[in-house]
């Protein structure tokens, strides 16, 4: 059994996903047809064996709270540990909203000092991948280090435009780690930083408790730029193979979900011995009427398609009216397209509705967002 | 000491259905699967768990295992509780003697101090062999407004088929005046749905009566119900207007799965305030490629399609290759259908391999079945009527 907890950040409200994370945390991002962004790492910590998850919340947890539940899908609501929603705690210091993972730990060390584990993986939550981190726990023991950080390797680095808020790890022949770079013009190494972390409990709850005393805010370049650059402790990378996407605009979150519609793509998110747990919502299954015509697309449970689709995902409960036509659109859970209404390169959030004969069109380099709720 | 509740309800899923040949032979007939999500079980769970009733007791007999796992500890159902929930009752040994359960009410019989542990006022017998949506809370309400001893949920059914139920006569005041089992001539068409309410106390007098009686068949229809309305117990019929059909047999399991396509359901399965709840595999949303083609059918999570699939009802997992189609199917978790291969009017069950090229069913006749786990070698072909399973392959490699 793995003595090891998890702590999942669920981000800070990102302008470049404009309506999409208005009221919701990164983490309650509705991805893949039925799923939110966060149950991908916490379905990884699942799979290794994690009986101990931590999630630190900031202001608009709602969505996260009604989603998480009790943990009972993830098998987190033991007796001992399971799920532990960490909601902020107001006080003169703590304003409800963090400004990073570092101050969101350091409101948090009361659940750190409580859980037993020895280690505890830590994680940002913009990141979708299926990663064994069964795997990433034993290298980390059995190297004896100190740190361990999850990296995915570019062949080719795009340096056509400047990617905001990423990190890269120099890396050398037996993955130690000599050095990182934030936030760079130019990379100057070819690994990305997944923000994924290794560590023993007691060292996190040192680290983040001796960067805030010194009055610290970000805990890549106060916490972990400063343990590479100071040497001393031994600090890995582990590379991560298979495809992963990273969340943080309105193009990144729709080329993800395109990007499911391919088969190789799929398999490697979905496979079926580490397989994504999330709440389970009892839809029937989906229907398609006689004048339905899908083609390449995902379609969820209790979906009702008469109209066409093309190119698309479809969430839970979506409705689609005869002569309605969608292509390239992603359209979230219980929202419905009547009839003879055309969409293209369109988000719809959840229970959006587009009137019969409306008609949207977004460029695939700008998708139209339609927030939840709204009737067009 | 457990906390008295008010309502019992007795789920008999015992039962072989041995109409339904190859599907039930690895598995009992309540844990079929049905209509894309769910397996028959789910409707009378799901009812109890929508009309409050939160102890249920599950009696097994033949073939437990795929049931058992199934129920778990009842969390799809909202029946994992502490005080209540889902229990499976197997037949079992006592100090003198063991028996397997010899009839619906010596099931019943056999299970009396599982039933006198909560001391409820009521105790509803269901069986697992129908699809239906109820809200028992209703019946319950018409059985105490009666005062009855006993109420039965009737249907009306069309006068031609009386002879294959147990019909009830009932007076204008709705009580059960006559039953007569599968009678040639009917006066009545409203035929017992085999969910009945009985006060606890008589039913448990009749139940250790039946019992003592050597020559009883220990059946509820046969013996427990003419024996009550003979002693001129308070019996009522309650009646039921919905959705309810029975899957007992191959061509009516396929049926009521076709049942789903039509373009307005006869039993609404996407009421967000009656869910019908089913224990989830977890598998992402279906995918439909681009050389596919679907209409008229039910596709779950998990499938994926680049065939053709036409009047069908896809459980979770399926695949259905490029080139294959898919016609009036009915095609259970897991089944693939190879490149090439013509599937129509047939049931595919669990697991099932339909090879490149094999032909199963026909545009007309009974329904063909490939039964679970079997693959079926490239080319082979299912006539109408045909059930093919592990046995009745044939043998590889020549005589």
């Amino acid at each position: 059994m793995a003595n090891v907890m998890g702590v999942i950040y669920t981000g800070e409200p990102n302008p470049a996903l404009r309506e999409l994370t208005a009221l919701r945390a990164v983490a309650a991002l509705p991805v893949a047809g039925r799923y939110r962004l966060i149950d991908f790492i916490m379905s990884c910590m699942v799979n290794a064996g994690v009986k101990n998850v931590g999630v630190i919340t900031q202001k608009n947890y709602h969505s996260l709270m009604d989603h998480l539940g009790s943990g009972k899908e993830w098998d987190l609501h033991g007796k001992n540990d399971g799920l532990q929603i960490l909601p902020p705690f107001l006080s003169h210091e703590n304003t409800g909203l963090y400004s990073g993972m570092l101050e969101a730990l350091s409101s948090n060390t009361g659940y750190l000092r409580r859980s037993k584990q020895e280690y505890v993986i830590l994680s940002n939550s913009h990141y979708l991948c299926n990663v064994d981190l069964a795997g990433m726990i034993d290298l980390h023991v059995s190297r004896d280090a100190d740190l361990t950080m999850l990296y995915a390797h570019q062949a080719q680095m795009s340096h056509s435009a400047r990617r905001e808020d990423y990190a890269y790890l120099n890396i050398d022949e037996n993955e130690r780690l000599t050095g990182i770079e934030i936030n760079p013009t130019v990379p100057s190494y070819p690994n990305e930083l997944l923000e994924v972390y290794l560590l023993r409990r007691e060292l996190l709850r040192y680290l983040v408790d001796q960067a805030v005393a010194n009055g610290q805010r970000h805990f890549r370049r106060n916490v972990i730029q400063r343990l590479v650059n100071e040497g001393g402790l031994k600090i890995y990378g582990h590379e991560f193979k298979g495809h992963y996407w990273r969340v943080d605009s309105v193009q990144t979150y729709f080329q993800m979900n395109m990007s499911l519609l391919d088969a190789r793509a799929r398999q490697a998110v979905f496979t079926p011995d580490r397989p994504i747990l999330t709440k389970v919502r009892d839809d029937m299954a989906a229907y398609y009427g006689p004048d339905a015509r899908v083609v390449n697309s995902l379609v969820a449970d209790g979906c009702r398609i008469d109209g066409a689709v093309e190119n698309s995902v479809l969430f839970r409960g979506v409705v689609v009216e005869r002569g309605a036509s969608l292509r390239n659109c992603i359209i979230m859970q219980d929202a419905q397209i009547e009839s003879g209404a055309s969409l293209d390169y369109c988000i719809l959030d959840k229970q959006a509705v587009v009137r019969a004969d409306g008609r949207l069109a977004g460029h695939s380099s700008y998708p139209i967002v339609i927030a939840k709720d709204v009737i067009i | 000491m457990l906390r008295n509740k008010d309502c019992v309800a007795m789920l008999l899923a015992g039962g072989q259905g041995s109409r339904l040949g190859i599907l039930t032979r690895n598995m009992a007939k309540p844990a079929v699967p049905f209509g894309g999500k769910y397996r028959i079980i789910d409707f009378p769970l799901s009812n109890c768990s929508n009309s409050g009733i939160d102890t249920v007791g599950v009696l097994t007999q033949y073939r437990p295992l795929e049931l058992n796992s199934y129920i778990g500890a009842g969390q799809p159902w909202d029946l994992d509780l502490n005080n209540g929930g889902v229990f499976v009752l197997p037949p079992y040994m006592t100090a003198k003697r063991g028996e397997w359960y010899r009839g619906t009410a010596n099931a019943i019989y056999q299970n009396i101090g599982f039933i006198a542990q909560y001391d409820p006022n009521l105790v509803l017998i269901l069986s697992g062999d129908h699809i239906y949506k109820m809200d028992y809370a209703r019946m319950i309400r018409a059985h105490r407004g009666n005062e009855a001893d006993v109420t039965i949920a009737v249907l009306e059914v069309p006068w031609e088929e009386t002879s294959r139920f147990g019909i009830m006569n009932t007076d204008s005041d709705d009580r059960v005046t006559e039953f007569e089992e599968k009678p040639k001539r009917a006066r009545s068409n409203k035929a017992s749905m085999g969910v009945y309410v009985f006060t606890w106390a008589k039913l448990r007098k009749y139940l250790e009566l039946d019992e003592a009686d050597p020559n009883s068949s220990n059946d509820f229809g046969k013996n427990i119900i003419p024996r009550m309305l003979g002693d001129g117990q308070r019996m009522f019929a309650y009646a039921f207007n919905g959705y309810w059909k029975d899957v007992g047999t191959i061509e009516s399991l396929w049926e009521a799965n076709m049942d789903l396509l039509g373009p307005s359901l006869p039993i609404n399965l996407y009421d967000k305030n009656w869910r019908v709840y089913a224990r989830n595999p977890g598998m992402p949303p279906h995918y439909v490629s681009a050389s596919s083609k679907v209409a008229n059918s039910l596709i779950t999570e998990g499938s994926v399609v680049f065939g053709s699939v036409e009047r069908s009802v896809l459980f979770a997992g399926v695949t259905v290759e490029a080139g294959a189609e898919a016609r009036d199917a009915v095609v259970m978790p897991g089944a693939v259908i190879r490149a090439g291969a013509k599937v129509e009017r047939a049931i595919i069950a669990e697991g099932a391999v339909i090879g490149a090229g094999c032909r199963v069913g026909e545009p007309t006749g009974l329904i063909a079945v490939v039964g679970p786990g079997v693959t079926l070698e490239p080319g082979q072909t299912v006539a109408a009527g045909e059930q093919c399973c592990a046995e009745s392959m044939p043998a590889k490699g020549g005589a």
